[in-house]
Formats: structure tokens, sequence, C-alpha cells
């Protein structure tokens, strides 16, 4: 373990800069000099944008690993000749100051993504090319419950660095080589000073089994709880674990000497009305009860089942953002509740 | 008289409901976290989760479209009681005007209303406090005392500010504020005026804008939305409410109510009578252009 301040810290992001993207949270204007900021991981181009001290940011760090938008490939003809060029994201990323609950949705995208073929080369590829940094968090914020699902504030499992906040600055823990190379010329003395521990106390959340889902499909409590959901597609895009996207291509130019495409891929939602029509236009999701259940189902039935990970890591983004109050761990509390109200009712029968 | 407001539309959704007047009264409730939110009331004995007071902001007028048609084909769409505040109406009072909504399907619970509060503040959201209308246009029944408060002068401050800058200042400003879009439609979504069964936005054949989440598509989008909404945005701000990258939406609505008003001298919803401007014409019609 070792200890650094704050501006060593600093110091070592701004030499890293010249190397590498440095994306760190960042303060954002909004509304044109009407007070409100937002905070995200952005870019940064030197240490004095980044924000060390925060809660959550609005959207969790997905998008440098799976962008909202990215060309995945262009096609060239000309006359006869065909031309395909696949371009992987070469940058070196460093990710600075990630929760641990989003490094933890990144090995949830890493089971989704990588481990089951065929695996995102492009996803795969900024895998590698990145670095995490991560920043414990010294308790749960508001809306947060990744200790009801597993993960803590502190949990280290998922990040090549750990930084601790302590008296005087950061102790720094070195996770993975990649980590420890990274390290190198930053500015810190070695210590025996243990790594501080969380404060883990949070809701209780109680989260059924991935198996003891299907039970509950058809109940009329899904169509309760979407009563108020606007179909909008704001709780997928800040979620750290939603990575459904959609392919197009798009042609660029056209003439007579040749045609330029570009295949493109952007995130798109299974909230959207429009997300399971198929040819003939046919909608197995038709309303908005179909929808708000299959995400739930997505992150704690199917997820589990097929890729092993229960996709949802309790950052509480979705909750925070809903614009009509939908929120996850109540839903989870009624499932689980629901759930022993119908094995009572099973029992009496039998 | 929040309390007051609360206690009578409790009573009166009871009511509604015991007496099989209605299949369930939209109005708003308070989540395990402390915030309001919609609520949707099916059962007399869940009346008491109505609330009411200054953060019930959200425009329910937006749920009446997934009400417009029957639970099971053949049957009748069953009729429902909404919570409406005076701009609310305003919005419900566009959506008869273009048919979508039929009126004895919905049962309207007009709340006299002092206005809303900016979110986490105690102070009063700018349209509140420009707002001319403290009792609804019409109502089935109506709810509190029209309140004692006096409208601050409409003077579009924040659309002339925008108009006074040069049109390189303005595409910066729009260009900052659109870029942070998700395209996540929570403004769409949230919009009573938003119904379309197929935006222009994700429409793919033909297709207008492409899937991509960048500038070009998030502008166009944005831009197109507020043109669509065009003597018909009765500014409820729930678009901007919505917003997770608080982009300052109201800002571009009120520009074009701003010439909507100047053209037509109408502002949207704001008369049972007469229909909306671009949804209508006159023989003898002569626009000022």
């Amino acid at each position: 373990m070792k200890l650094t301040s704050r501006e060593q810290l600093a110091a070592w992001l701004d030499a890293l800069m010249e190397r590498a993207t440095v994306i760190a949270p960042r303060q954002v204007e909004c509304g044109g000099g009407s007070g409100t900021h937002l905070l995200l991981y952005q870019p940064v181009a030197s240490s004095a944008e980044v924000v060390f001290d925060f809660q959550r940011t609005a959207m969790s760090p997905k998008g440098y690993f799976l962008p909202s938008t990215e060309v995945l490939f262009e096609i060239e003809k000309r006359s006869n000749e065909v031309t395909l060029d696949e371009a992987l994201p070469q940058d070196e990323q460093v990710l600075f100051a990630i929760r641990p609950c989003d490094a933890r949705g990144l090995r949830v995208l890493d089971a989704l993504l990588v481990e089951h073929e065929p695996a995102d080369a492009y996803y795969a590829q900024r895998r590698r090319n990145t670095t995490l940094v991560g920043l414990a968090c010294p308790h749960l914020w508001p809306e947060c419950f990744c200790t009801a699902i597993g993960g803590a504030p502190d949990d280290s499992a998922d990040v090549d660095i750990m930084l601790y906040e302590v008296d005087g600055g950061y102790l720094v823990s070195e996770i993975t080589e990649k980590g420890t190379a990274l390290l190198a010329g930053l500015n810190a003395e070695e210590t025996d000073q243990p790594a501080p521990v969380s404060d883990r106390s949070g809701p209780s959340v109680p989260v059924l089994a991935p198996e003891a889902w299907p039970a509950l499909f058809n109940e009329l409590y899904w169509a309760r709880l979407s009563d108020r959901c606007l179909s909008c597609h704001a709780c997928t895009y800040v979620c750290p674990t939603c990575r459904c996207f959609d392919v197009r291509d798009y042609t660029r130019a056209a003439g007579p000497n040749g045609i330029h495409i570009e295949r493109l891929r952007s995130w798109d939602s299974c909230m959207a009305a429009a997300y399971r029509r198929i040819a003939g236009g046919h909608n197995p999701r038709p309303s908005k009860m179909h929808r708000l259940r299959n995400r739930y189902y997505c992150k704690f039935n199917y997820c589990p089942q097929d890729f092993g990970a229960v996709a949802c890591v309790g950052c509480g983004r979705c909750i925070a953002v809903c614009p009509v109050g939908i929120d996850i761990t109540e839903m989870l509390g009624e499932v689980a509740a629901l759930a022993a109200t119908l094995e009572e009712r099973g029992k009496g029968k039998g | 008289m929040s309390e007051s407001i609360q206690t009578a539309l409790r009573t009166r959704a009871r009511e509604l409901l015991e007496l099989g007047e209605v299949s369930c009264v939209i109005g708003y409730e308070r989540s395990p976290r402390g915030r309001v939110r919609p609520a949707f009331i099916y059962e007399p004995a869940d009346a008491d989760r109505l609330v009411w007071d200054n953060t019930c902001h959200h425009n329910l007028m937006v749920y009446l479209h997934d009400r417009k048609t029957p639970p099971r084909r053949g049957e009748e769409v069953p009729r429902v009681a909404v919570v409406a505040k005076p701009c609310d109406v305003r919005a419900l009072n566009v959506l008869l005007h273009e048919g979508q909504i039929a009126r004895e399907k919905v049962f309207v619970i007009g709340v006299a209303c002092a206005g809303m509060c900016e979110e986490g503040t105690e102070e009063l959201q700018a349209r509140c406090r420009r707002c001319r209308e403290r009792v609804p246009i019409f109502y089935d029944a109506l709810v509190g005392e029209p309140p004692k408060v006096t409208a601050v002068d409409e003077d579009w401050a924040d659309v002339v500010e925008l108009e006074g800058m040069s049109a390189a200042e303005r595409l910066a400003f729009w260009t900052r504020e659109f870029d942070r879009c998700i395209r996540c439609y929570a403004c769409r979504q949230a919009c009573p005026g938003c119904y379309c069964f197929e935006c222009m936005a994700e429409q793919v054949d033909p297709l207008w804008v492409g899937i991509a989440i960048e500038l070009p598509e998030k502008a166009f989008f944005h831009v197109m939305r507020a043109y669509h909404l065009a003597g018909r945005c009765v500014e409820c701000n729930a678009c901007e409410l919505a917003c997770p990258m608080h982009i300052p939406l109201s800002l571009l609505n009120r520009k074009i109510a701003k010439e909507v008003e100047a053209l037509f001298g109408y502002r949207a919803g704001g008369d049972p009578q007469t229909p909306p401007p671009l949804a209508t014409f006159r023989k003898d019609e002569e626009l000022p252009l």
C-alpha cells in the first residue's frame, strides 16, 4: 500500500494525460449559466478539471467501452473492387475514479459481451486498452444499494488500482499488474496503513433468486407497476449493465465512381415501443407493461441464467433518473413479498 | 390549503371509485423515498395514498393516451378520473381539439393551483410565477379555492435574451445544450402533446433521422419536436423536468410560443372554443408576414 497526496495524484494524472486519454468525473455546466450542473465521466485535459469529491456521476462510464455511437466498419466499393475497413479502437484510456459498482458493471458486461461467443471485438479491445483506477465510496449514497446485490462501497475486485481517501491524501492499492505499470511515476510513500473499511450499512433489499422469477411472470403486479412508466430510455441509458444496441448501414457517399458505406451501431433501449417490433409489424412486447417487466426479468432472471451474472450492480442511477419515481429497490421488495404470498397460497392448496 | 385540497381529492377519488363512475383515479402519491410521483388508484381503500402539494409537477394528461383503447378487444374503453392543474387542463384541451381524447371517458378533477416549486426549493417555477390561470378552464369537479396570487407579467425575458444573441452565439449555445442529449426521449414521453404512434425521430421507413446519438441527430430531434409543438405547447415544463441532462427545453418551446402569440394572438389550449391556429384555417385569413 502507498500513501499519496491529492497534489501528487494530480501531478501523476497530468503526466498520464501526455500518453493516454484520461477520463474522469467532470462538472458540466447546463442551461447556459442557469446554475445547474451535471457530473459526467469525460476526457479531461488537466487534473484541474477532475472532480475528486463526488457521489456518483449522472451516467455510468459504460460509454467508454460501448460508445453510444460507433462506426463498426466502412465499406468502399470502386468499380468491382470492394474493400472493408474495420478499425478497432487503439487509444489507451485511463478511467480515473471509477466507483466499485461501475467497475462491477463492466464485469457483468464482460460476461455478456466477451466471455460468451461471439465476443464483441470492439468492447473487448476497449477493455484491454483501458486501465481502471477505482475510488472507494466511504459509504452508500442516496439511492445506492450495492451491498444488497453482492457489491460493496470499497470492493476492489474489478479495478486495476484502488484509491481510498484518508487523512492527508489517498491510499493507493495496486490490484493488477496493469495497475502497477500505470502507477510508475506516482510520487508516493510506502505505508503499513491498512485500507479503511467503508460503512456498508444500506437499505435491505431482498433479491429474489433467478429461478423464482418465472412463477411471477403473469401477475397483475407488472401492469400496475408500469402504469406510471413513460417508456423513455433514461433508465437503460444511465445503467452500467444495459447494453442493447441497434446496427444500421449508412451510405455516406455514392456516385458513378463508387460507394462509401458506414456500418454504425448505437445504443438502443428495450423500453422503446419499436425495440421488439419484427418484420411484418408484429410486436411481441406491445405494451409498456411487457417492456418494463422484460427489463427486470433481463436483469434478474435471464442474464443470471444465460450468463451467470445478475445484470444490476445497485448503483441507483435508474432510481435517481426516473422522471416518474419508478424504483428498482421498491420493485425487488414487492416482488419478494409477492413470491412469498404465492408460496403461502400454494401451500394452502396442497 | 394543500392539506384541504389533499383531503378533498381523497374524498372525491374514493366516491368516484365506490360509485363505479371511473375505473381508476390518476393522481399523485408520495414514494417511499418521499418524492411525489404519479399514482394510479383502482380501489376506494387506496384513495388515501393520494397527496397534493407544491411538488405535484407531473402533467398526468400524458397517461390518458394509454387509455384510449380498451384493455381487451371488443370491450368498452374504461372511464378514468385524472387530477389536473390549470396547465394540465390546457394540455387536455389541446388533445380534445385534436380529437385524441373522448371527453366523456375522462372525469377531470380540477385543482386550483398556487404554483409548483423548483425541485428541492420553496421557490415557484418561473412558469408558475407567470401563470394567469389559477383555476382550470374546465373540469368535472373543482377542488380548492382560487389562490390569492398575482401573476408576474409575461415579458419573455429569457427568450428575448436568446434573440439578442448573434446567430453564431445562439448556435454555440444550443450546440452545447443539445450535445448533452442522450436521445432517451424522456422529454417526448413526458409530453402530453407528443403522442404520435411512431415518432419521426424513430421512423425507419422513410428514414428521417439516423440511429446515431450524435449532435446532428440530437439537434434535429429537438428542433423538430419544438416545431411540432408550435401552438400546442402549454408550458407545463414536463419535458424539461423529465430531462436527465438538464437541457433548457422550455426555452425552445417558449420561443415558438412567443412567435405563435405574436402571429395569432393565441396561447395553446387557453380557450375551449378556439381551435388551435395551426390545426385550422379561415378563408379570410391574412397573416402579417
